[in-house]
């Protein structure tokens, strides 16, 4: 398939250009689908989502619509709706192209979202690195403020919303959801015991929906052109709409591209998309979801590129960060990196991933340094079975997945530095 | 009411029981670490998963809420192999040192260790170390030991109302720590120390004075204030080491306050007289029951008791001094300012009452009347006292006191006849709610001190005791 043949939503407006409510409302039928949503019911725009087959994009891929349904109708207390604009898995940078370039398309979409489950705030958590984008988010609501898209009785409807950019200090945990909750009342970013769920009670207590930026900047499109059209942009089944894929690593042409879901392998995207492994070079690894995605070795690539394909394949596509990795570059050497990120990360509540991640931490440091024994590479399969599935949030999977596979995969690597025949 | 299955044994449980309450009513222990009845539910140690039917992983106890139809292994092999593994990660940082640890013996880390840990280490990394900062006279830190189970943070900010424990840095690093590494504020520190699942936080007081399984542990209440919270005197050889508190959840819940925890220290106080008195100087039982008999035979005394005596002590006062002393009359001294039940109100959001003696509602019952003045006509002043009920100020009348006083609070007495504290008897008090409590002797009399009761029957039948213990014949 060649990369004119199919539709996009985003990129042809990925430009300084497409950032001003003008262009917004001139060239993408800006805050049209505001007006539609306004005279649908609350059930036809969820059935609309439900419909579509937007499953999540932050990483777990949960269908938007159903989680959308999960909000209690009557709440004594304020709902919120929650944009989770933390993108800090490593690997990972398409909202900020969207941020950057579509601000409104965001705003639209958590106006919609808000007026669907009945919630008059919203909150974007933006991650603390993220400055210029935070302050080109304040910029557009502030546009749309003006013309009357935010604020009190929307376009006549009675419905009021009002948007804050919260900006995060800088921890990956924040961007998991409920500790990104806590974060935003002010709290250690510590994630919370589940349940009770955030649509049961999560901001300030209320029942809340966090969702990612690329999963509400999907909702005017969907409201406008309906669930099924964007459900038939993917080529599987429940699985519908384009993707932003963060293509990084040793390929030629790194970079966000928007592909229809489940149209292309990883191999396609590899070598047709983005112009093969960087020099010529051969292919070693390929880290498919962002660093906390289990590795994929060469042999490995033939796989769809979507949620379900790479999860029969052992990996996950998570936020959809592809990670190239060439013959010449240290598997082990990178493994440690990406360790001793989630070690760093690791926020420290919960037993097995604060004492688990170190540890894996501190052994593939020894072994990168030559001091590696024969028994480490076991010892470091069985801590991620001790921490896999066992710790408070999904934090620990991904430090023990990366692990795991690349142990796995890669063995001979390791042995290699525990003989003693490379080293650091 | 519904059912569910923990480890093959049926049992019932009311909506919302958590999965670790549950398995304790039908005898099967879950360890955990984090978990505390009386703290919100946190998760955090992971030590409960088990494993429940139908769940694809293990689901931490002590957040799960039994439901009906539940099937629960807690002894499963994926369960057991669970618990292995968080004893693994827990001492993987620990410092191991056991045997210099005021905590060994009662550490929930070394008892969870010996039944579902392993007895070695795969770990030879090196182990991560913490500068501790003082914290104050009540609790010693030592951070190395710690395994962030962040009970402490959850007592402070949930029971005590005072966010002064946190947790600082993050991951691996986390330390849990006063906010900017401040003293101690609240009055409650000592529960700290008690809580605390390994020997993180341990009393000062207690530091280094006494291995844990040495101590007899008697089961009794504090006289600190009118709450009289449950709690456990710990003694060896006749001297108390330490108090912590027993569970009542219509009185204290959990925790005692520091001032009854550490109340017990006057019991020791080397000031303390436990010998009888004539003028400040030692003497005989028989001489200064002699002494006390000939001056004050005859006369019209005021009769004072504290309200930290016992009800029994109280009614043998009433009743034997009507007899022996006729015309005296009774009043009951306690705390300045609170001298009757109503002036009796909450001193603080948590615990502690304004009385500061534990039996001003048991006395009050019995009809005696707060102390105000010297009735009329009065020639001496006798006291009686259990403890440390205040004493009003008395000039220009003979003073004979009976019961707890030390040098400095006796100066002037004519005699003293040292007797019982509350920790040195059995009896009755009866707290702020009406409810009455037994007081357990724990320890023996110190020294020569003497129950009140024997003391007045030595009193009556002086002339036979005096022949009796001059001779030496029983």
């Amino acid at each position: 398939m060649s990369s004119a043949s199919f539709e996009t939503m985003y990129v042809q407006h990925f430009n300084e250009g497409a950032r001003p409510i003008d262009y917004y409302l001139s060239k993408m039928n800006g805050y049209t689908a505001l007006k539609k949503a306004f005279g649908m019911s609350k059930d036809d725009i969820i059935g609309e989502m439900k419909k579509s087959n937007l499953r999540g994009r932050g990483g777990a891929g949960f269908p938007t619509g159903m989680k959308w349904g999960f909000i209690p109708k009557d709440s004594p207390k304020a709902k919120y709706l929650v944009c989770n604009a933390d993108e800090s898995e490593p690997g990972t940078f398409k909202d900020r192209d969207i941020m950057r370039y579509t601000p409104h398309l965001l705003i639209e979409g958590m106006v919609i979202g808000g007026f669907t489950i009945g919630a008059n705030t919203g909150y974007i958590y933006i991650r603390g690195e993220y400055t210029r984008e935070a302050k080109l988010l304040d910029e557009a609501i502030d546009e749309a403020y003006a013309k009357g898209y935010l604020g009190k009785n929307i376009l006549g409807s009675g419905f009021d919303f009002d948007l804050t950019v919260h900006r995060g200090a800088g921890a990956y945990i924040c961007g998991e959801e409920t500790g990104l909750l806590n974060s935003l009342e002010g709290k250690r970013g510590e994630p919370r015991v589940k349940p009770p769920f955030p649509a049961q009670a999560g901001a300030f207590g209320g029942p809340t929906i966090v969702n990612n930026v690329e999963t509400l900047a999907d909702v005017p499109f969907i409201i406008n052109k309906g669930g099924e059209w964007f459900s038939n942009l993917g080529k599987l089944e429940k699985s519908g709409g384009t993707r932003l894929f963060s293509v990084s690593g040793h390929v030629n042409k790194p970079g966000v591209y928007e592909l229809p879901s489940g149209a292309f392998t990883l191999r396609q995207i590899i070598y047709d998309v983005c112009g093969g492994v960087l020099d010529g070079k051969k292919l070693k690894a390929v880290i498919p979801g962002g660093s906390s995605a289990p590795v994929l070795t060469a042999d490995e690539i033939d796989v769809i590129a979507d949620i379900d394909p790479i999860m029969k394949a052992g990996s996950m596509l998570g936020s959809a960060a592809i990670m190239v990795v060439s013959e010449d570059y240290c598997v082990v050497q990178l493994l440690l990196r990406i360790t001793k990120f989630y070690a760093h990360e690791s926020c420290g509540q919960c037993t097995p991933c604060r004492e688990g991640c170190r540890w894996m931490e501190d052994i593939l440091h020894r072994i990168v340094h030559g001091h590696g024994k024969t028994q480490d590479l076991d010892l470091l399969i069985d801590i991620t079975n001790n921490i896999n599935g066992k710790t408070l949030c999904a934090l620990g999977d991904a430090a023990a997945g990366p692990v795991a596979s690349f142990v796995k995969k890669f063995r001979p690597d390791f042995e290699a530095y525990i003989r003693g025949e490379k080293h650091a | 009411m519904p059912k569910c299955t923990i480890d093959g044994r049926e049992v019932e449980f009311s909506a919302g029981e958590n999965l670790l309450e549950v398995a304790r009513k039908v005898g099967v222990e879950v360890p955990y670490f984090c978990y505390h009845p009386g703290l919100t539910v946190v998760a955090q140690c992971r030590m409960c998963a088990v494993e429940i039917e139908k769940f694809p992983k293990l689901q931490t106890a002590c957040s799960t809420p039994a439901g009906d139809g539940m099937i629960v292994h807690t002894r499963s092999e994926k369960a057991k192999a669970n618990q292995k593994s968080i004893m693994e990660f827990l001492l993987i940082n620990h410092p191991l040192d056991c045997p210099v640890c005021d905590k060994s013996g009662e550490c929930d880390l070394q008892d969870n260790s010996y039944r579902y840990g392993d007895s070695y280490t795969r770990s030879t990394e090196e182990r991560r170390t913490y500068i501790d900062l003082d914290m104050g006279p009540v609790i010693k830190k030592n951070m190395n030991r710690c395994i962030h189970c962040t009970r402490c943070i959850r007592f402070g900010a949930e029971v005590a109302g005072v966010r002064e424990m946190v947790a600082i840095q993050r991951g691996n690093s986390t330390e849990i720590s006063t906010i900017d590494g401040r003293p101690l504020e609240t009055d409650y520190a000592g529960n700290y120390a008690d809580i605390c699942p390994t020997g993180s936080l341990t009393l000062k007081d207690f530091r280094f004075k006494k291995r844990a399984w040495m101590l007899k542990k008697t089961a009794t209440v504090c006289e600190g204030c009118s709450r009289g919270c449950n709690m456990e005197i710990q003694q060896d050889g006749g001297s108390v080491y330490r108090c912590i508190p027993r569970k009542n959840m219509e009185i204290n819940q959990y925790w005692m306050c520091d001032e009854g925890r550490f109340n017990y220290q006057y019991l020791m106080d080397p000031t303390r007289i436990v010998k009888p008195r004539i003028e400040g100087v030692n003497t005989t039982w028989s001489d200064a029951i002699g002494r006390l008999k000939a001056t004050l035979s005859g006369k019209k005394a005021t009769i004072l008791v504290g309200t930290d005596l016992t009800v029994e002590e109280l009614k043998l006062i009433q009743e034997m001094s009507a007899s022996m002393l006729p015309g005296s009359t009774i009043a009951h001294i306690g705390t300045n300012g609170v001298s009757t039940t109503s002036d009796d109100g909450a001193e603080d959001q948590l615990l502690k009452r304004k009385s500061k003696t534990s039996n001003l509602h048991g006395a009050e019952k019995l009809g005696i009347a707060p102390y105000k003045s010297m009735a009329s006509g009065s020639e001496a002043v006798l006291i009686f006292r259990g403890g440390k009920a205040e004493l009003p100020a008395l000039t220009g009348i003979k003073k004979y006191g009976v019961g707890v006083f030390t040098e400095s609070e006796a100066q002037g007495f004519e005699v003293v006849l040292p007797s019982t504290s509350f920790a040195e008897k059995d009896g009755t008090i009866v707290n702020f709610q009406g409810k009455e409590q037994r007081l357990k002797r724990a320890i023996n009399p110190m020294g020569q001190s003497k129950q009140i009761g024997e003391i007045f029957m030595l009193w009556k039948n002086s002339s036979s005791a005096l022949r009796a213990e001059a001779t030496g014949v029983a």
